[in-house]
């Protein structure tokens, strides 16, 4: 890469990076902090849904049995996990492609976070209706 | 404005979009999400017992671990827009999404096996 100077830099990767990057030249810094700061709030998305599971499960005895607490709340904690897994996915390859000069990755968390937190939200509404 | 020895202060950057400001700040607001999380986990131990402790410990000791971290990843990110060159945070991107892999693995433990 070019630094500001015009004089050609590169930095020594970590072993780690070096396989999950698989070459490529650093891009502008500017875009790999938003990356990281786009990777927290999908994190802090996956927190939400965590907390959403407890929440279900502890505070809502008296409207549900115990099968269908327990059961949303899984559902909501699954949907955390897979949402902070997906993230840290998401994270390396927009990395890659940012040194690669390839377009970024569309979103594959993006449309399961909206479906599964509609049809939640849905069965949930549902359920207090019925009960 | 000068400091006490004569000489201006050295800004860590000039970026006018103070990007790292921006990215510490996120990094803090998950910290603080972290810490949230931690006390709704407290509402399980009626529930289901002391091992609950065990997800309030890992949140609490990975919101201990950003905050005491932040000052280093500034730093870093602020030297990285004066360079133009800055390598890709592995080592804090990795350690948080496994934390939260593991707090929803362990959740999920709590909910479906102890009573």
């Amino acid at each position: 890469m070019e630094a500001p100077g015009g004089v050609a830099v590169s930095i020594k990767r970590g072993r780690i990076a070096e396989r999950l990057l698989g070459g490529g030249t650093e891009p502008d810094p500017r875009f790999t902090l938003a990356n990281e700061r786009t990777f927290l709030a999908w994190i802090r998305t996956s927190l939400a849904f965590l907390a959403g599971g407890v929440a279900v499960e502890a505070f809502t005895g008296d409207l549900f049995q115990e099968p269908v607490r327990k059961g949303l709340s899984v559902i909501l904690l699954l949907l955390g996990m897979f949402i902070s897994g997906g993230s840290a996915v998401r994270w390396i390859n927009v990395e890659r492609s940012l040194r690669h000069g390839l377009p970024l990755p569309l979103p594959l968390i993006a449309p399961i976070l909206g479906i599964g937190g509609a049809v939640v939200a849905a069965v949930v509404v549902f359920l207090v209706l019925l009960s | 404005m000068a400091s006490d020895g004569g000489q201006p202060p050295t800004r860590l950057h000039s970026d006018p979009g103070l990007q790292p400001e921006r990215t510490s700040l996120a990094w803090g607001r998950t910290m603080l999400a972290l810490a949230t999380v931690s006390t709704i986990f407290l509402r399980w131990i009626e529930q289901h017992g002391l091992f609950v402790l065990t997800l309030w410990g890992i949140s609490c000791l990975t919101a201990a671990a950003i905050f005491v971290t932040q000052r280093t990843r500034y730093t870093r990110h602020g030297e990285g827009i004066s360079r133009g060159l800055m390598g890709p945070n592995f080592r804090s991107v990795l350690w948080t999404a496994s934390a939260v892999l593991v707090l929803g693995m362990l959740g999920i433990y709590v909910v479906a096996i102890t009573r």
